[in-house]
């Protein structure tokens, strides 16, 4: 028996167009929304050191008209895809500059910029732009009203994974069991008058942890069943406004609520494209089917690797040693959202035995405050920056209140401290470990102090 | 979804059913409120007064300098001084955009600068390379750099005696004008300071948080580290004292942590403690807010263990030097870490999910 069999079977284009339109302008939305509250240069322009991702520090930080080019083309693209005008390029495009953009600096890494970089994957290859487009009206793409299945369920794996995962990651002690990151989040976000007090009361922190996890786990469930449709639907706004108004997570819960429109029925889609359409002129849409750019065994292929990187990558952490909280080696990438409360302090010593030097770093000199943040408490990151100190201080002189101090080979030392889930802080990184000399590679992690629970 | 309802009205029971922990009746509305009137307004009010007399004082020893009011005018500036350590944690509004710790309290001073200023008696005192030519510690230069007689005779026999005379006064004027400025603008803010209650960045609760921490920091470096030659591979800097020619040090450090500590309690009334005990909920065997007092009260008695002046002991009394400085940044790291985390005072305006 085949599973993918029935995937190639023809269904109605009609919810791939509905997709494509809502996620052209929720792109051009966010992207408008980025530049507009001064992220690009605070973000992009103004950090002078930047965290590559393993395996991407080949690729060249963009000048800063490369960054605003890179932003622009954003913008072009998400509009064009939303009007479904030069598909292919369009996507192409836009998932190459979403893309090469994130992987400019882990700082800024973003489960839902994750996720809208693998739906403009897959949008590549499924031809969304079939009706209600540009290229259909100018003739660029032969009109059809019919999709192939695996189209339209591959977006709705994709937001499956997001929940599945996201509900998996969530049934562990401090969320369960404590209400922790939430019971303190909660606790502090009562700027909403109309909740006020109730969202002190720890009751209604165990509540949110529980809705949320079990919501996580089950609302694709609901949303397939026809029955069930409607109220999951009704449940995805309501659970997506909450977080909206309670915390600052952006157009995430915007993303997710224009996601889960992939689960509708084809009639609902249709109707709504017809309605559309009466602000449209009138053309007449053709039933043929058509034959993809791609053959079933190329697809099938496609969809199995697909699958499976999707699968595996969250439950990459297994082959690692330690917490996951502690060490967040196999954290990126695993739909771990909202799961934890993690601050750390960090003091940076450049050492040189040779010239008996001792320097405190200040970390404001090189990082901004979002990187410093989002540095101390990841060990991959503390390794980065080390490295940098280390080709920084190199051969230096220093000025500090009118003395030179010489730095010729120095060690790169940290002492950081850890709060994790509202615990009292624990020292991550101790003092006495030359952290510059350590590969990222190097597992388990023995360079980071143990965890105490 | 029927299920699924169920499911949930059983959670919201077995969750309902637990008697709910006691719910204080804490707002940041309130705590606000009770900072600006109990904490900001006298801070600031003493902060004005000490400077009106420091002037007053100034005016007075420019009339006739003698012993007597060289020592008024030096017990007004030691007041002023203390009132300066009580008020510079409160550096945001009107106060952060005069530049007021920069303007009041850059050391160390440049005596060369200072002398010139006086020498041509032509200066632009809010003029960027001024900086160290202004502020307390050039009243401190100018009052305590020499012994009282030396000092009186500057101002009296000394060929610049009258344009000494009037750098001082334009020293302490500058301060009490600049400072006045900031108090009437507070007078007219303080209501937008107490209804800015949420917890965003920009809002009260997080200015006065991120001010706190960045005057803890300078307690850490510029107060101790610097002198103490840990920025400098172990080589001491006398001079980086603060208040180096009076010699306060200490007492100016020890000022500084216990308005620190009174701002996180806010003094009396509802503080920073009371909003930790909140968020824990009574729950936590050893609340945090404790734990920061404990660790203010060891910052507070290792500093009060070092001698004044500071400027010998860097060197004499190096041990205890590192002592308070270690003492100072464990505090720090309290504050840092597990404050800003249970407070969740966020650092920057982006999106964020929690990771």
């Amino acid at each position: 028996m085949n599973p993918f069999k029935n995937w190639h079977s023809e269904t109605s284009a009609a919810p791939l167009a509905v997709y494509r339109i809502c996620f052209g302008l929720l792109m051009l939305f966010s992207t408008v929304r980025f530049i507009s509250k001064g992220w690009v240069t605070s973000l992009y322009i103004e950090p002078k050191f930047h965290f590559s991702y393993q395996g991407f520090d080949w690729l060249p930080y963009p000048s800063e008209f490369g960054i605003w080019t890179l932003f622009i083309l954003l913008i072009i693209t998400s509009l064009f895809i939303t009007l479904g005008f030069l598909y292919r390029f369009s996507t192409i495009l836009f998932f190459l500059s979403f893309s090469f953009v994130e992987l400019l600096d882990k700082a800024n890494y973003l489960n839902h910029y994750y996720f809208v970089s693998l739906v403009a994957f897959l949008l590549i290859f499924i031809s969304s732009h079939r009706m209600f487009s540009l290229d259909r009206f100018f003739g660029l793409v032969k009109s059809s009203t019919q999709a192939r299945l695996w189209e339209i369920r591959i977006l709705q794996f994709q937001i499956s994974v997001v929940y599945f995962f996201a509900g998996i990651a969530k049934i562990e002690a401090d969320w369960l069991l404590n209400a922790q990151p939430l019971k303190y989040w909660l606790h502090t976000a009562n700027h909403i008058s109309f909740f006020g007090d109730l969202l002190k009361q720890d009751w209604v922190a165990y509540l949110f942890s529980w809705v949320g996890c079990i919501y996580d786990l089950t609302i694709v469930l609901f949303l397939v069943m026809q029955k069930t449709r409607k109220a999951a639907y009704f449940a995805v706004i309501t659970f997506h406004l909450t977080t909206w108004l309670l915390f600052p997570i952006g157009v995430f819960p915007w993303v997710m609520m224009a996601a889960t429109t992939i689960f509708f029925s084809i009639q609902f889609h249709e109707q709504l494209l017809q309605f559309l359409s009466r602000f449209l002129r009138r053309t007449k849409l053709n039933n043929e089917s058509k034959n993809g750019y791609f053959n079933k065994t190329m697809i099938n292929v496609f969809l199995i690797t697909f699958i499976s990187f999707q699968i595996l990558t969250p439950l990459r952490f297994i082959l690692y040693e330690g917490d996951l909280f502690w060490t967040e080696n196999g954290y990126r990438f695993s739909w771990r959202v909202m799961l934890m409360e993690k601050t750390a302090t960090s003091n940076f010593y450049v050492i040189d035995n040779s010239t008996n030097t001792e320097l405190e770093v200040n970390n404001a000199d090189f990082l901004t405050k979002n990187q410093e943040k989002m540095m101390a408490a990841q060990p991959d990151m503390i390794l980065q920056y080390s490295q940098f100190l280390k080709n920084e201080f190199t051969d230096t002189i220093i000025n500090r209140f009118g003395h030179e101090l010489n730095v010729s080979t120095p060690e790169i030392q940290a002492e950081i401290f850890v709060t994790l889930n509202g615990r009292p802080h624990q020292e991550y990184v101790s003092k006495g470990i030359d952290l510059s000399t350590i590969t990222m590679n190097e597992n388990p992690y023995n360079w980071l102090e143990k965890f105490n629970d | 979804m029927k299920q699924l309802s169920i499911l949930l009205i059983s959670i919201f029971a077995i969750v309902g059913c637990k008697k709910p922990p006691e719910v204080t009746d804490f707002d940041r509305g309130a705590m606000l409120t009770d900072m600006s009137s109990s904490i900001i307004q006298p801070a600031y009010d003493k902060m004005s007064t000490s400077l009106t007399s420091l002037k007053l004082k100034s005016v007075n020893f420019n009339a006739s300098p003698t012993l007597t009011t060289l020592n008024e005018i030096k017990t007004a500036f030691n007041q002023a001084y203390l009132d300066f350590e009580a008020c510079k944690m409160l550096n945001f509004g009107s106060m952060d955009d005069y530049g007021i710790v920069g303007a009041m309290n850059t050391y160390p001073i440049d005596s060369n600068k200072i002398n010139s200023n006086i020498s041509n008696g032509n200066y632009t005192l809010g003029a960027v390379d001024n900086i160290q030519a202004i502020g307390l510690p050039t009243v401190d230069f100018l009052l305590y750099h020499k012994s009282e007689l030396e000092i009186i005779t500057e101002f009296t026999i000394n060929t610049e005696a009258a344009n000494r005379k009037t750098y001082l006064f334009d020293i302490c004027e500058k301060m009490e004008n600049e400072f006045n400025l900031v108090l009437n603008e507070w007078n007219t803010s303080k209501v937008g300071f107490a209804e800015s209650n949420g917890n965003d960045i920009g809002s009260s609760t997080s200015l006065l948080f991120n001010a706190f921490v960045k005057d803890l920091e300078l307690i850490k470096n510029a107060k101790i580290g610097i002198p103490a030659g840990y920025q400098t591979a172990g080589e001491t800097l006398p001079h980086y004292v603060e208040s180096f020619y009076s010699a306060q040090s200490i007492d100016l450090a020890v000022a500084n942590l216990n308005a620190l500590k009174n701002v996180f309690n806010g003094g009396e009334l509802i503080g920073f403690d009371d909003y930790i005990r909140d968020v824990e909920g009574g729950t936590v065997e050893n609340s945090l807010a404790d734990n920061i007092n404990a660790q203010f009260d060891a910052a507070i008695a290792a500093t009060n263990a070092i001698n004044n002046p500071f400027s010998d002991q860097v060197d004499a009394n190096a041990a205890a030097v590192l002592e308070a400085f270690n003492e100072v940044k464990a505090l720090l790291t309290y504050i840092k870490t597990d404050m800003s985390s249970i407070l969740g005072l966020l650092i920057t305006f982006q999106d964020n999910d929690g990771d």
